[in-house]
């Protein structure tokens, strides 16, 4: 991952957009501020961040209405930082476009990870033949998991279920997508497939006993396949 | 229907409009006419010759046959040719007739006499029935007039209670059904009579039946009022009561139109039950933006200082670094701050449950999953307690809100977490037992005395043993969501030790094993 990458705080409060300059400053980013909505999106385009933390209560348009706009040109990938916690909401930006969504009040290692986490995706997608999470590893190009150094053998539905979550490591990825992604555009709503396939997939990959778990419910919204801070700081 | 017979034969009083008017007896009218032409012509006979009284009496036929019903003109008709025979054609003063002439212009005159008697008669009925279809759609027009588009419904029911009295020449009362669907007892304000007790007991039979009862109708028939029930599909919204006064008769035409009326107040008051529930929800859904928009932005203020805070400790505890008093002061602001939280959001969330804008969105869920989520979210304050979760063996998916059980779940723990000592088992156990979901969850606390159960789903009570640092919400929290599932939560002191939480939530089931053979 690169350092000293741009990270545009797009927020109406200035002291969370204080706070949080001192707080990116922290881990080395370069941080860059927008009060609303139409200066957020002109810096999005002049300014061309790394990566956005975008509200959605902003005071002169909706934050979805700005993540749109911004999603009708850009890639770049965007943290939604809002006290709006309802999973309709969390879906609602995610389907809008965010790359994760973290809610007010959150504490400093949860959004610098998801931070890390939505950065590397963009670079993840072209560039990683394999992804690494705690005791798991995902072999792209040889198609192999495996669980603590021993090989598991996953059914191709698994695989594919495990590949994009693997794809997205780190970052909540909606129920929506996954099932449109493995089953195709008309079983948005089969969530019962979903439901058992993650059971299967969590017994062959997870380990039992094991403090945390890989394959992270994301209630009403999706899945996460967790990437332990060990397995972050390995990779670094 | 001996009763119908008789009005068929044009008995009845002339109604307020004519429009069922007969006149008395149009036989006797008959005779008379004839007896009068007879009189009439006898003088002029010398002048014209009998055989033009003939015409005479052909144009009495037809005057009579654009006035009377058929069978006095038919009368008219064939007393007019005896008369004519009797009285004028030679010999005269006997039904005797000389001259075979005379016996063809008797017997054509007879033929001619009768058709045209018939023909007039004809043409004059269908124009009756044509005018009596106006009068009618008239009548309807105006009932829709008065009663359909009167501002409100007081005003419509009275509107249709007199214009039905005015046109019947009855006294009328209208009966409205209860919320609770049964007939009510008194009669609508707007109602001229109110009923004896035997006649209610007949509005209730023709409310439940469906079907008209009372007078003039083959539904106990000797009842002083006719009952017709407001029919509107398949559904009675009430009783449209008429009392003649004791001479009058209605034929099945009237009480058909009588129906009618009933059929359209009841459309009125169908209407007006559409509004109301209609205005109903409206007031609803602007109640239930206001307390959605009032939520997000009182929970946007309190939550707003509180993540700049949060960032705040966070960028101090980088700063300091690891150790020292100061980092000790930084975690127990964290620790403040971290209750603080928990409390906005459960003030919040019993917020919403009272202000009822609780929509669970049901998914299919697999509850060992929303289990180990709810245990990942109460990790730090389970700390050292051993948590055992007991599934039972082929438990089904379930259909229910995943985030808002595992809310209770995880409540329920932190609840079991605050009740018990350290290295303590907290024991939760699911299963489906007819279509019901159950999830229990035990602690092995001290317990909670009995007479402090019933109140333990308050919002804000809190036991007499409880522990500092509680809001009293949790479980309220849980008893609301629950609720809003559409299920129950339960407590009791368990045998052993602690307490056990039982949830049991009416859910759809799906196994999983039957999906894997689909897929």
């Amino acid at each position: 991952m690169s350092e000293n990458a741009t990270a545009l705080v797009i927020d109406d409060e200035p002291q969370i957009r204080k706070l949080l300059q001192v707080l990116l400053e922290q881990e080395n980013y370069r941080a860059l501020e927008s009060e609303n909505g139409r200066q957020g999106i002109a810096d999005v385009a002049q300014r061309r961040p790394d990566v956005v933390l975008l509200d959605l209560g902003l005071p002169d348009m909706d934050g979805l209405v700005v993540l749109e706009r911004i999603r009708q040109w850009s890639q770049v990938p965007v943290l939604v930082l809002s006290v709006r916690d309802g999973p309709a909401d969390k879906v609602a930006a995610l389907d809008a476009g965010a790359d994760d969504y973290v809610t007010k009040p959150f504490e400093a290692t949860e959004l610098l990870a998801r931070l890390r986490a939505i950065q590397r995706r963009v670079h993840g997608e072209v560039e990683a033949a394999r992804v690494e999470a705690g005791h798991l590893v995902i072999d792209f190009a040889s198609h192999i998991v495996t669980v603590g150094g021993r090989e598991v053998k996953l059914t191709s539905t698994e695989y594919a279920l495990l590949k994009i979550l693997a794809l997205h490591a780190g970052k909540v990825v909606t129920q929506k997508q996954l099932l449109r992604e493995v089953w195709g555009p008309n079983a948005e709503e089969q969530s019962q497939y979903l439901r058992v396939y993650m059971m299967h997939l969590r017994k062959k990959i997870e380990l039992p006993g094991a403090a945390e778990r890989l394959l992270k419910t994301e209630s009403g919204i999706g899945y996460r396949l967790v990437v332990p801070t060990s397995t972050e700081a390995r990779q670094s | 229907m001996t009763r119908s017979g008789n009005i068929d034969q044009n008995i009845s009083r002339p109604g307020k409009f004519g429009l069922f008017g007969n006149s008395p007896n149009e036989f006797v009218l008959a005779v008379s006419l004839v007896a009068l032409v007879t009189g009439a012509s006898l003088p002029l006979e010398t002048l014209i010759g009998y055989r033009a009284v003939a015409l005479v009496y052909l144009l009495l036929v037809v005057m009579v046959g654009m006035t009377l019903r058929r069978g006095p003109v038919l009368l008219v008709a064939a007393s007019s040719a005896l008369a004519w025979n009797f009285f004028f054609i030679p010999t005269r003063f006997s039904l005797h007739i000389k001259g075979i002439e005379d016996l063809m212009m008797f017997g054509m005159f007879f033929v001619v006499a009768i058709a045209m008697g018939h023909l007039t008669s004809q043409l004059r009925s269908s124009e009756l029935a044509e005018r009596r279809r106006q009068q009618r759609s008239a009548a309807l027009y105006e009932l829709v007039q008065q009663a359909g588009l009167a501002p409100d419904l007081d005003g419509g029911l009275r509107a249709a209670i007199t214009l039905t009295e005015n046109l019947f020449g009855v006294r009328g009362a209208l009966l409205l059904r209860h919320p609770d669907l049964t007939l009510a007892k008194h009669p609508h304000p707007a109602s001229s009579f109110s009923l004896s007790e035997k006649e209610y007991g007949v509005a209730a039979w023709a409310f439940n039946h469906r079907m008209p009862a009372g007078k003039f109708t083959d539904n106990r028939p000797e009842s002083e009022a006719a009952h017709l029930p407001l029919q509107v599909g398949s559904e009675a919204l009430g009783v449209l009561s008429i009392f003649p006064s004791a001479d009058m008769i209605l034929g099945p035409a009237e009480i058909e139109l009588l129906q009618t009326f009933a059929m359209l107040i009841g459309t009125i008051l169908e209407r007006d039950h559409l509004l109301q529930g209609v205005k109903q929800a409206e007031i609803l859904n602007a109640s239930e933006r206001l307390q959605r928009a009032l939520l997000q932005s009182v929970s946007h203020e309190l939550k707003t200082p509180l993540s700049a805070v949060q960032v705040g400790i966070d960028a101090l505890t980088k700063e300091i670094g690891k150790g020292g008093r100061s980092q000790t002061t930084l975690h127990e602001i964290q620790q403040a701050l971290r209750r603080l939280n928990r409390v906005i959001n459960n003030l919040l969330d019993m917020t919403r449950i009272e202000s009822g804008v609780i929509h669970p969105k049901l998914d299919w869920c697999d509850v060992g999953d929303v289990i180990e989520a709810a245990k990942d979210l109460t990790a730090d304050v389970m700390g050292s307690r051993k948590l055992e979760i007991a599934l039972d063996r082929g438990l089904p998916m379930v259909r229910t809100d995943q985030a808002l059980l595992e809310q209770c779940v995880s409540n329920l723990l932190l609840n079991a977490a605050s009740n018990s000592g350290i290295r303590t088992v907290v024991k939760i156990t699911a299963r489906v037992v007819n279509d019901q979901l159950v999830v229990t969850v035990r602690d092995e606390g001290k317990g909670i005395a009995e007479s402090e159960l019933p109140h333990i789903f308050e919002a804000f009570y809190r036991g007499t043993e409880a522990r500092p640092g509680g809001t009293g919400l949790g479980l309220a929290i849980v008893d609301g969501f629950i609720r809003a599932l559409g299920g129950s939560v339960t407590v009791a002191n368990s045998r052993a030790t602690g307490v056990e939480f039982v949830i049991t939530l009416p859910v759809e089931t799906l196994r999983p094993d039957v999906l894997e053979k689909l897929a």
